[in-house]
């Protein structure tokens, strides 16, 4: 089950549609979770990593994974080998992931980029790497072209990620 | 691997193909009715456990996870414009396992950097995406392991330097892949041989093969396996000349100007230049020579089925 959970105040008609596409996409179960507030003294931009650990109280399973959705803006990763422009994170093979759709009005105007987010690091928590093809919501987040594409997957990385669920499934 | 490697309990090391591990015990025991020390590793990402004898870890393979300064050289090897993948699949498949087994981190960074680049010429086929696929989470494992960092993380930071931010990759051409210091008329190669427009670059006199030669060859190809019978094939064999003609017209200096396909046979001296041009060549089995004297008489048409019996002489209806 994929578990939305809101840090700000979205429409429920688009948030809907954006638990669809995330259905669609990984074929298991997706709902709004209800809406969280930040805890205080985190500041703008916010740091990702600090606001998985922070955010505490969503009642979740254990094969269950939490995406956090926010308006506000993400600070950029600071990596050894640069900086990485970042519009969401994920603890690999884990079971919590943020996204922002800071930059768009609402999730409808900004629909197509915030859906390939989400996929995007909610692949990372079913355990998939970044992909070759620009057309897989896979392919690294920061490239021009991301924003622009459908939120699916390709066939390598849609059969890997079924694959994995059905493994956490068994 | 370091010949004197010493392992202890808690140590991380990289055990090759599997990723990263932790010295979990190190015990002797009795097998065989031999006393053995045995390390067991213990996989950290899925506990997976497994026990090594002493003596053989330096065999295996198994290293200690890479330091932060090897790990920046990895990061400037993915960087660099370094060499293409081969072209050839049999040849790129030997290379890779051989980088995937021995173990080594800049083995790993060859792999993704090489199929990451190949990538950028054609899709890969599945199998080479799988080992893509293997190679980079082994690659991002060690890196998280070394940095100590997310996983996540890590695989950002190798990708920024494969895919630098705000650029699209970039697309590659045959060319770019053509070992360095050779050039196609070294090895007597072509863009056809690599694969590519291969009837685009023939000369006006031999786009169309005499009728003649076609159909010889078609006759001798059977034997040989129907070289010429089809363009996909003449492609496979195309690949296979790659290793080849390298030896032969690259030692020579002076480039062979071969033409494509079979050489004309030799004629028989004197009967070349009076022979008048021969009919065209019937084909399948010749036919049998009609004994002499009925040749002139046509047969009657032969009956099918079995001849009728023979009547006893005498006997009328």
């Amino acid at each position: 089950m994929i578990r939305v959970v809101t840090l700000d105040s979205y429409d429920d008609k688009q948030l809907a549609k954006f638990s669809r596409t995330l259905y669609t996409a990984f074929g298991v179960g997706s709902e709004h979770s209800g809406q969280f507030e930040l805890p205080a003294g985190l500041p703008e931009p916010l740091d990702a990593e600090k606001v998985l650990d922070a955010v505490k109280g969503v009642r979740a399973y254990k094969d269950d994974k939490v995406l956090y959705l926010t308006s506000r803006k993400l600070k950029e990763r600071e990596l050894p080998s640069g900086t990485a422009p970042t519009n969401g994170f994920s603890r690999f093979g884990k079971d919590k992931a943020i996204i922002t759709s800071h930059g768009y009005k609402d999730l409808e105007v900004g629909y197509k980029a915030v859906s390939r987010h989400a996929l995007h690091q909610l692949g990372h928590l079913w355990e998939l790497h970044h992909c070759l093809d620009p057309r897989c919501s896979m392919y690294p987040p920061w490239t021009p072209s991301f924003a622009a594409g459908e939120p699916t997957f390709c066939t390598f990385c849609r059969e890997k990620s079924e694959q994995k669920i059905r493994l956490a499934k068994s | 691997m370091a010949e004197g490697l010493q392992l202890a309990v808690g140590d991380r090391v990289v055990y090759p193909n599997q990723g990263v591990c932790l010295v979990s015990a190190i015990d002797v025991k009795e097998v065989a009715g031999q006393k053995l020390t045995f390390v067991t590793m213990r996989r950290e990402e899925d506990g997976a456990v497994v026990m090594v004898p002493q003596n053989k870890v330096a065999t295996i393979g198994v290293r200690k996870v890479a330091t932060p300064e090897e790990v920046e050289q990895i990061y400037s090897f993915l960087r660099s414009d370094s060499d293409k993948a081969d072209l050839d699949w049999k040849q790129r498949a030997r290379t890779n396992l051989d980088r995937m087994t021995q173990g080594g981190i800049l083995g790993l960074a060859e792999v993704v950097k090489g199929l990451q680049v190949l990538s950028e010429l054609r899709p890969l086929p599945t199998k080479e995406r799988e080992l893509y696929d293997n190679a980079r989470h082994l690659l991002v494992s060690e890196v998280a392991a070394a940095l100590n960092i997310p996983e996540v993380n890590a695989e950002d930071s190798i990708d920024i330097v494969l895919f630098p931010p705000g650029r699209e990759r970039p697309k590659r051409t045959v060319a770019e892949f053509k070992p360095r210091g050779e050039d196609d008329e070294d090895l007597g190669l072509d863009g056809g041989l690599l694969g590519l427009d291969g009837d685009l670059d023939l000369p006006p006199d031999e786009e169309e093969a005499p009728p003649e030669e076609e159909e010889a060859s078609s006759e001798e190809g059977a034997e040989e396996g129907g070289e010429e019978e089809e363009a996909p094939k003449a492609r496979k064999k195309t690949a296979k000349a790659e290793d080849a003609p390298a030896g032969e017209a690259g030692a020579e200096g002076e480039p062979p100007k071969r033409k494509r396909g079979r050489p004309p046979k030799p004629k028989p001296e004197g009967e070349a230049a009076a022979a008048a041009p021969a009919a065209p060549k019937k084909r399948g089995r010749p036919p049998k020579p009609k004994p002499e004297g009925e040749a002139a008489a046509p047969a009657a048409p032969k009956k099918r089925g079995r001849p009728p019996k023979k009547k006893p002489e005498g006997e009328t209806e």
